[in-house]
């Protein structure tokens, strides 16, 4: 094995300690098959987000509006998916194509505007969150198709849950993309220095706007999820959820400085946060407790992780 | 694109102070009345209610009324109320960030003479307000914890989901819980936890607590929309003729749960009559009558009897 990916392990090693303190602490709960499956399914939003988040670290930027665009696609999509009225290719095709254009939007802020990632996509989250509440008149949207439900809600020869799917799915596409794609690299060129990757004939313009639109499309689409998975869209639904899909990266070994990060790096990050809530929930952990330990979890797991790099190099 | 972006912001401020400049040219002319409701925020179905049934009221009335958002911010409705004063409103109602926090803007009022009424939430130094309109949450759980109790036969495992720790509602309603437990040792709390008012935090804590196979007969929400979440991980988990669910705040997306036998109950805090007796009560001061100082406006319960009944009128 080469000592390149020795130092990738770090967090895998961190992964199956916690893991396996859980198994002992809760062997009856915690280590069922079935509560495995449940973890994936809690940890697929979050992955999706982070599959997205990702591709924007990498390239060296911050996207801090998916939370208010799964609020906003979610509310959009549920008021489209009443009994009756459209069909349901009509509310997917609505919160992908939403996700789509913020991002878009989000990507020429940064790459054509100049203006810093952290704040157009601050603004962005403000702004989206706020068209949320407007088109819902601030409360929940209900009422919403067995189909549009089973979205989210319905299971792969009624074991797996569709959520486990798509996550896989989007997780193979993401990791195809990022490493035997051209563009794939040149999202580490430009996240790891933006002028000599312009110098060597890569279009940062278009690839930071893609990056963008990627993150708003995986948004979109984890918007539609959330929405058919509570079975109601909710104007305040995804707070937060940005930092935990930047927490999923970041555990994973995603550089805040952009140019590296694996993409099996942010599947651990995201289902270490699932099961570390999983675990802390079963054992009935106090939610004020939860939080303390959650911090501390992540902070120790990346901090493991960089000592170990650090030997390893 | 830069110059096309301050374009916009230069448009925006400017037809923002446009609308501030129309709203100070109307000081002069001191009819008719004008009232200001404060809102802590304006993103659930509950605060739309509340306001629209006060703008109901103000409308029937023939006063005028502004509707400012506090966005959850305790600091921002302190300003708010300050401005309000200055701008010489006649009588401020006040649905409360925060039951401690609001105290300066509530001295503010009475030093300048401005009835202030705080309207679903008392506040710790009530007796600065002129009134109190609301409902009081420890009734509102008492009730519904009452009416899990009777119908599981008053023994078993429940579970609680809470409201943001701390906040009034959180600690009354679960207060209320607790004082009808003391008619029922048999009744065992294995679970209680918080989520924060949100659907898609209750349904993943729920699967969790299923998942340790724990034999819950009822779960108790301190409000509708984690109770929707609660119900959706228990019909999930097909589970649903064992475990009976109750939600309080009778939102339209709870109202249709309970109408279509899923969700056991809810408990209406008779939103709609707090807004419309709030607006009366303030005009009232306003036009020198004495009110009590304290209006309480009652609980009901709206199992699916109820709830039948009130489609058939």
């Amino acid at each position: 094995m080469s000592l390149h990916s020795m130092r990738e392990l770090g967090i895998v090693f961190v992964f199956a300690a916690i893991l396996l303190i859980l198994i002992i602490l809760s062997p009856n709960a915690f280590a069922r098959p079935a509560n495995l499956i449940n973890i994936i399914k809690q940890a697929s939003i979050n992955g999706i987000l982070a599959m997205g988040m990702m591709f924007v670290i990498i390239s060296d930027g911050i996207d801090l509006s998916v939370g208010s665009i799964v609020a906003l696609t979610g509310v959009v999509s549920a008021s489209f998916a009443h009994p009756g009225e459209y069909p349901l290719i009509v509310p997917i095709i609505l919160a992908l194509s939403i996700g789509l254009f913020v991002g878009w939007l989000n990507g020429v802020g940064v790459a054509v505007g100049n203006i810093p990632a952290f704040i157009v996509t601050l603004g962005m989250m403000t702004m989206i969150r706020g068209v949320a509440l407007i088109v819902s008149r601030g409360a929940p949207v209900f009422g919403v198709t067995k189909a549009y439900e089973f979205i989210a809600g319905g299971f792969l020869f009624d074991r797996i849950p569709l959520l486990v799917v798509y996550f896989t799915i989007i997780t193979l596409i993401s990791a195809y993309i990022l490493t035997k794609t051209v563009f794939g690299r040149r999202v580490y060129a430009v996240g790891g220095n933006d002028i000599s990757a312009a110098f060597s004939g890569i279009n940062v313009k278009k690839i930071r706007i893609s990056v963008y639109m990627i993150s708003g499309l995986l948004a979109g689409f984890a918007g539609l999820l959330l929405a058919s998975r509570t079975v109601s869209g909710n104007p305040t639904a995804g707070q937060s959820y940005e930092l935990d899909a930047i927490a999923a990266a970041v555990i994973g070994g995603v550089s805040m400085s952009g140019g590296s990060g694996k993409w099996y790096g942010t599947v651990i990050g995201a289902l270490l946060i699932a099961v570390i809530g999983n675990g802390l929930d079963i054992l009935n952990v106090s939610s004020h407790y939860q939080l303390v330990i959650k911090g501390a979890i992540i902070i120790s797991a990346v901090l493991l992780d960089v000592k170990g790099k650090e030997k390893a190099a | 694109m830069r110059k096309v972006l301050l374009m916009a912001m230069g448009i925006m401020l400017m037809t923002s102070s446009l609308l501030f400049a129309a709203g100070s040219a109307e000081d002069g002319d001191a009819k008719p009345e004008r009232y200001a409701l404060m809102m802590s925020h304006m993103t659930n179905a509950f605060t739309m209610e509340l306001s629209d049934a006060v703008k109901s009221k103000a409308k029937e009335l023939g006063v005028d009324l502004t509707v400012f958002d506090g966005g959850q911010d305790v600091s921002k409705q302190i300003s708010q109320v300050e401005s309000a004063i200055n701008q010489g409103y006649a009588g401020i109602l006040i649905e409360p960030a925060s039951v401690d926090g609001i105290k300066p803007a509530a001295e503010a009022a009475k030093k300048a003479g401005i009835p202030l009424i705080t309207v679903n939430q008392r506040i710790t130094d009530q007796e600065l307000a002129s009134a109190y309109v609301g409902a009081n949450p420890v009734e509102g759980g008492e009730l519904e914890m009452r009416t899990a109790a009777e119908a599981i036969g008053g023994k078993g495992k429940v579970a609680f989901l809470l409201g943001p720790l701390g906040s009034d509602a959180q600690i009354g309603r679960t207060q209320g819980y607790y004082n009808v437990l003391k008619e029922y040792p048999g009744i065992e709390v294995a679970y209680e936890q918080s989520a924060n008012w949100r659907t898609d935090e209750a349904l993943k804590l729920v699967e969790n607590w299923l998942q340790t196979g724990v034999e819950l007969k009822a779960i108790v929400a301190n409000n509708d929309g984690m109770a929707l979440g609660a119900l959706k991980a228990v019909e999930d988990a097909k589970m649903l003729d064992k475990i009976k669910i109750y939600g309080l705040d009778a939102t339209p997306d709870a109202l249709a749960a309970v109408k279509e036998g899923r969700l056991s109950a809810t408990i209406s805090q008779s939103t709609t009559e707090q807004g419309l007796v709030a607006m009366e009560t303030i005009v009232k001061i306003v036009n020198g009558e004495k009110v009590p100082a304290e209006i309480i406006v009652g609980h009901t319960l709206l199992d699916k009897k109820a709830v039948d009944q009130m489609a058939k009128n």
